[in-house]
């Protein structure tokens, strides 16, 4: 069974009479302890699809399955709960409360999910270790450099021991050499933990990394490849149109 | 905690906030406590008239102006269900004290009733000194008010009634030894001067009209008596019994006292009504100002925290206890100005003071000031909960 399948997904967003159709029918399937990249042109549609796969929206036609559980039968309580215990979110920007020090936005998912407080600090102090933020745990974010915060969106993602991530271009604020050790620090942690990433990038050689990378064109999914190893695609499987 | 950094963090715009609240709070906590005090005085009486049965001359009948004869005292002691009846005496102690409208007792002169600590459920008292007797001549017992406002000590010469600064030519008083002082009770016999029966009616016959002035025996005369019942016997038809068998007096029903002093005591809860209202708009406005502000200043925080797991009633609470949190700040400090305004203006105020800061104040000053902040914080906060994650975390 695929950790998440996407079946005819379609969002449209209705804007003064205008329809525009952000997804049109996408159709996927991600493994267990896949390592996806998602790229495509601004406008592609990768953010929308991400924010339906992350149960943060509900799509317009089509369905989200995770672990073959269809995610539309579920109430909005149920998405919630199943968004909390499952899935980490790393977003582009805005990632960190600015009035919680480092190792209390790591811990934030833990106050709503009502989780053991104690057990989540060691763990949160073990993740900010394997970010190299051991010193930092005490700092403001105002107090970090961007790659640090990120890493610590990153911790903060995993808090909750996920079986997905999902990331919203996580890279895209940060030169590239810090996006470099960004994404070679979620491969780490996804070759230690199985956990499967699905994370939107605009850098193609970034997206080269991942074990498989899905394209998008308005809305449509264009390209699927695999590769055997880093930067050689194995298998180049063209769904939706062209 | 998050949320006092939050406050933290804006602190100048979160001190306006809660000087709004403050203002509100003072405001209450004074009123509050002035009204306090009249409840207490005015609670007092109801104890007292309700206890007794007061009764006067009856307009017009025997010798009139307001006087009634010692006699009658007899005829009322025949009427049944009648415990004891005592002679009353009373007038003005500081007659040129001038306020036509006054917002405490009038401090009086009335003649020390043996009856009183017998019968009457409020009792009195001495925190110093000893009682005036009935054979006393030129001894007073002052009400702890009273003793306060003129400075007497025990053994010290006080004029009674005080001489007014525009004195009739034919003004007299007569100089008392102090020779006890009472506790307080904060109601009325703080403010009197107790004296014997002999010389309250010696005073009271010097202020004789001048039509009755050589015509009666001053010792004869006295102001009104104080009915006691028999135990279980409803004052109100003795009231009744009173005024049917002995025709020369009046009896007046305590209910009907009781519930004049009830309507007094409605005015002073309009007071302090009145200020929690404005409290609530200054300081409610304020908070409800501060919260939207805070709400649309960090809707993509409530997008983040939505995205990773917070539930409405979650945020909903946070920004709830930060309005609260504001409300209870406001009013810790509120009442605490208060508080010292009040113990200042008592302090300063010879007879004692105005206000009077009991506990049940206090939780209501601080308690309000907390839900104020709360039902002030909810609507902002209804709308930040109900957000939606992806539009909220999309927000510039
Ligand atoms: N709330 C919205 N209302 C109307 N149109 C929207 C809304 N959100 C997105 N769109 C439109 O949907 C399309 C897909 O947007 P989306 O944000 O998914 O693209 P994206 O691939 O993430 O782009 P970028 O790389 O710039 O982040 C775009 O044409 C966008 O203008
Ligand atoms: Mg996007």
């Amino acid at each position: 069974m695929p950790a998440m399948r996407l079946e005819g997904l379609t969002k449209h967003y209705e804007r003064a009479s205008q329809v525009v159709r952000a997804l049109d029918g996408v159709t996927l399937e991600i493994e267990q302890g896949e390592f996806v990249a998602v790229v495509g042109r601004s406008g592609s549609g990768k953010t929308t699809m991400l924010d339906c796969a992350g149960l943060l929206m509900s799509p317009t036609a089509g369905r989200v399955l995770l672990d073959g559980v269809d995610t539309g039968q579920l109430s909005g309580r149920e998405r919630a709960e199943l968004r909390s215990r499952r899935i980490g979110f790393i977003f582009q920007e805005f990632n960190l409360l600015p009035t919680l020090s480092a190792i209390e936005n790591v811990l934030l998912p833990l106050r709503y999910s009502g989780a053991d407080r104690r057990a989540g600090r060691r763990r949160a102090e073990q993740l900010l270790d394997e970010m190299g933020l051991s010193g930092r745990a005490s700092h403001r974010p105002s107090e970090l450099s961007g790659g640090q915060q990120q890493r610590v969106a990153i911790a903060r993602s995993l808090i909750g021991e996920p079986t997905l991530v999902l990331g919203d271009e996580p890279m895209g604020e940060v030169d590239t050499e810090t996006a470099e050790m960004l994404l070679t620090l979620m491969r780490r942690i996804h070759r230690e933990s199985r956990v499967t990433f699905l994370i939107v990038t605009h850098d193609l050689d970034l997206a080269a990394k991942a074990d498989r990378i899905i394209h998008l064109r308005d809305g449509h999914l264009v390209g699927d490849e695999r590769m055997e190893c880093f930067g050689s695609p194995v298998a180049a499987t063209a769904a939706g149109s062209r | 905690m998050e949320i006092a950094r939050n406050l933290w963090r804006r602190k100048l715009r979160t001190t306006l906030t809660v000087t709004g609240i403050v203002m509100g709070i003072f405001a209450l906590t004074t009123m509050g406590a002035m009204a306090e005090h009249f409840n207490v005085l005015l609670n007092g009486g109801i104890t007292y008239v309700g206890s007794t049965v007061q009764v006067g001359d009856a307009q017009g009948a025997s010798i009139g102006n307001g006087y009634m004869a010692l006699s009658t005292l007899a005829q009322l002691e025949k009427v049944k269900g009648v415990a004891a009846v005592s002679p009353m005496v009373s007038l003005l102690a500081d007659p040129g004290s001038g306020a036509v409208v006054s917002v405490t007792l009038p401090d009086y002169v009335g003649n020390i009733d043996p009856n009183w600590n017998r019968y009457d459920p409020l009792k009195l008292s001495l925190s110093t000194g000893r009682w005036v007797t009935n054979s006393s001549r030129g001894e007073v017992d002052l009400g702890s008010s009273i003793a306060a406002q003129f400075h007497m000590q025990m053994g010290d010469t006080i004029a009674l009634p005080v001489r007014p600064s525009g004195a009739q030519p034919g003004f007299v008083n007569q100089r008392f030894t102090v020779v006890g002082i009472l506790n307080p009770t904060l109601t009325a016999p703080d403010s009197a001067a107790f004296v014997s029966l002999d010389d309250a009616q010696t005073l009271q016959g010097d202020e004789l009209p001048t039509v009755l002035q050589g015509h009666v025996d001053p010792y004869q005369l006295i102001t009104g008596a104080v009915v006691y019942g028999k135990p279980g016997v409803n004052l109100d038809s003795l009231a009744d019994r009173i005024n049917a068998e002995v025709s020369t007096v009046k009896a007046t029903k305590p209910s009907t006292l009781i519930s004049d002093i009830k309507s007094g005591e409605a005015v002073f809860t309009v007071i302090t009504t009145a200020t929690a209202l404005l409290a609530l708009v200054i300081g409610g406005l304020s908070v409800v100002n501060t919260m939207i502000m805070s709400v649309s200043e960090r809707i993509r925080e409530i997008g983040l925290k939505k995205a990773i797991g917070a539930r409405t009633r979650h945020i909903l609470g946070e920004f709830v206890a930060e309005a609260g949190l504001m409300g209870l700040i406001g009013g810790v400090i509120g009442y605490a100005l208060g508080f010292a305004m009040t113990a200042l203006l008592n302090a300063s105020d010879s007879s004692g003071g105005l206000f009077l800061v009991t506990p049940r104040l206090t939780a209501l000053a601080i308690g309000f000031a907390v839900a104020l902040g709360a039902v002030a914080g909810l609507l902002p906060a209804i709308r930040a909960a109900r957000m939606d994650p992806v539009r909220a975390l999309r927000a510039q």
